[in-house]
């Protein structure tokens, strides 16, 4: 009856993961500016998920493994950690190419790039510390003290991401929901700082409804800059033309305009802004998200379940000779 | 193989209960006998301070050839780019050295007369202890010839002080237990310097961005956040470190 349930599910996961890749190319709609490689987040969000998702489990097994001392609870510590450095590669791949195409960068030390630059170096160390140890149940306890010491170390990553989250490419406030990404007000004649980009509210003009203001930006180290006229209706309260930042696809808009103190609220907008308030969108984002779990869980327990299987063997075959 | 009955005797003791009846003063006073011990052996094979010293040395002469000509214009990338040279011949000095309280250990195999004649708690604290002396000397070498031969000019040398002494706190606390950790295992200094590393990153960005803050002559207020950072990075190590060390120290 369990082994029944066990294949259904597997046969249920791998039709959901088909359904999900389809949907990703079928259902989902293009978004300006990006093409079709907008379409990569609905794969590097969720692996990203399952890479920190099994990260924590690792250590959550290895702290049980130490705590009860069963061989079992390390076959799942190491399960996990291998399916996690094969989402985290994964992770790492989709969000280069994606960069690449949007930004015309692979690499940048971003901020979550750094982070899961990190993760990807403590599974390798890991696995080496893993193959270089001979005695078994050594083995065992020296990689999951590991695990949970490497694992205190994330929340630093998070919580020293903003310090250095000037040169950020990660588009917060574009793709999650709820995410604050304020902006800056400015009145003529102001500087201010928009992620790495210098702007200067040169002027603003008002014709009828619609006001342009004349934004002059410039790239980070001061080489180069460029005039930028977003404009707002207000009657309508909202953006009207949002050009790009040059050479870029972010775009820069107007979010508020104040005539009497001669200020207005600016942002950065990534393309794709709002993409999640599109239904189909979301929900095959979401999909996706359930979809690589329950994928994640399946291969953990697979090869938790033959980490086990090897270690009977190998007994035996010891307990023969 | 060795292992085996090694194993059957810690059962028989139960570590936990020995350093509940020990006592904090005596843990203390074990772990101090420890450091002396350490240093007086240090101080008649020196090598963990010829390795240390001399590696810093000659990080320092090989920077100072590329980087240390006069001409070189004073702006915020190159105060960058001196705190983070500075932190690489630190941080390679450290993975060079630090590993060797443990390994020393391993090799003379006194591993095991180590282990009967102190509780865990107290042999992490004495090595915890001779890493931070080890560091200290680092630190102090490091830092003088990079003034001398790279021309790094202090702004405000209190919080250049205080930002590598809260740096080598997070070097010494991050790595100490996994110097026990790879005394158990083969290809011992290239799997510390693999094993240390990514626990490093996330201090070595604020330490390295701390430093170059303390150059400027407005240092201390600047860089009293990544000062905290360190210290907070380091009390979790620390905490980490004397929770797990037992099961280092039982493996």
């Amino acid at each position: 009856m369990a082994q029944r349930m066990a294949q259904t599910a597997k046969l249920l996961v791998g039709v959901w993961i088909a359904g999900v890749a389809v949907a990703m190319f079928l259902v989902v709609p293009q978004y300006e500016g990006l093409g079709n490689a907008g379409r990569i987040i609905i794969m590097h969000v969720p692996t990203a998920w399952v890479s920190v998702m099994a990260f924590a489990i690792s250590a959550l097994f290895s702290g049980l493994y130490l705590w009860r001392g069963r061989p079992e609870h390390d076959d799942y510590a190491l399960a996990a950690a291998e399916s996690g450095f094969l989402f985290t590669v994964l992770a790492t791949v989709t969000g280069a190419i994606f960069s690449q195409v949007v930004w015309g960068v692979y690499w940048n030390w971003d901020p979550r790039q750094t982070s899961i630059f990190v993760l990807l170096l403590i599974y390798a160390a890991l696995f080496a510390l893993r193959s270089s140890i001979d005695d078994v149940a050594r083995r065992r306890q020296l990689s999951a003290v590991y695990s949970i010491f490497a694992f205190i170390t994330v929340p630093f990553l998070i919580f020293i991401a903003p310090r250095i989250s000037d040169s950020t490419l990660h588009p917060n406030c574009a793709f999650i929901q709820g995410s604050t990404c304020d902006g800056i007000a400015l009145e003529v004649g102001k500087l201010g700082l928009l992620g790495d980009r210098k702007v200067e509210l040169l002027s603003l003009d008002r014709a009828g409804d619609v006001v342009t203001a004349q934004v002059q930006v410039t790239e980070p180290g001061l080489n180069g800059s460029a005039t930028l006229s977003p404009t707002y209706d207000v009657a309508l309260d909202n953006a009207v033309d949002r050009p790009n930042f040059p050479g870029l696809r972010f775009s820069l808009v107007v979010e508020g305009v104040d005539m009497t103190t001669n200020s207005v609220r600016l942002n950065i907008e990534a393309p794709g802004t709002g993409l999640l308030d599109n239904g189909r969108t979301l929900f095959t984002f979401l999909a996706s998200i359930f979809g690589f779990t329950a994928l994640f869980f399946w291969m953990l327990n697979v090869r938790a379940t033959l980490l086990g299987v090897q270690w009977a063997l190998a007994r035996r075959e010891g307990a023969r000779s | 193989m060795q292992a085996q009955p090694e194993q059957q005797e810690q059962q028989e003791i139960e570590p936990g209960q020995a350093i509940r009846s020990i006592g904090v003063r005596d843990l203390l006073a074990a772990a101090w006998a420890i450091f002396v011990k350490d240093l007086r052996s240090e101080l008649r094979t020196r090598y963990a301070l010829n390795a240390l010293v001399l590696f810093a040395a000659s990080a320092a002469v090989a920077v100072s050839l590329g980087v240390g000509f006069i001409g070189m214009r004073r702006t915020d990338e190159y105060l960058l780019i001196q705190s983070a040279l500075l932190w690489i011949a630190l941080l390679f000095a450290a993975l060079n050295g630090l590993s060797r309280g443990f390994v020393y250990e391993e090799e003379t195999r006194t591993m095991a007369a180590l282990r009967l004649a102190a509780p865990a708690i107290s042999v992490y604290l004495g090595k915890l202890l001779f890493n931070l002396a080890l560091l200290l000397l680092l630190d102090t070498v490091t830092s003088l010839l990079f003034i001398v031969l790279v021309r790094v000019e202090v702004g405000s040398p209190l919080a250049f002080v205080l930002v590598l002494a809260a740096g080598g706190l997070c070097l010494a606390t991050a790595t100490t237990i996994l110097a026990a950790i790879i005394a158990r295992a083969s290809f011992k200094s290239a799997l510390f310097a693999v094993l240390a590393f990514p626990l490093l990153v996330p201090p070595l960005i604020v330490a390295i961005q701390g430093t170059a803050l303390t150059l400027d002559s407005a240092g201390m207020t600047l860089a009293l956040p990544a000062i905290r950072t360190l210290l907070a990075y380091a009390v979790a190590m620390f905490v980490a470190s004397l929770m797990l060390f037992r099961f280092v120290w039982e493996a």
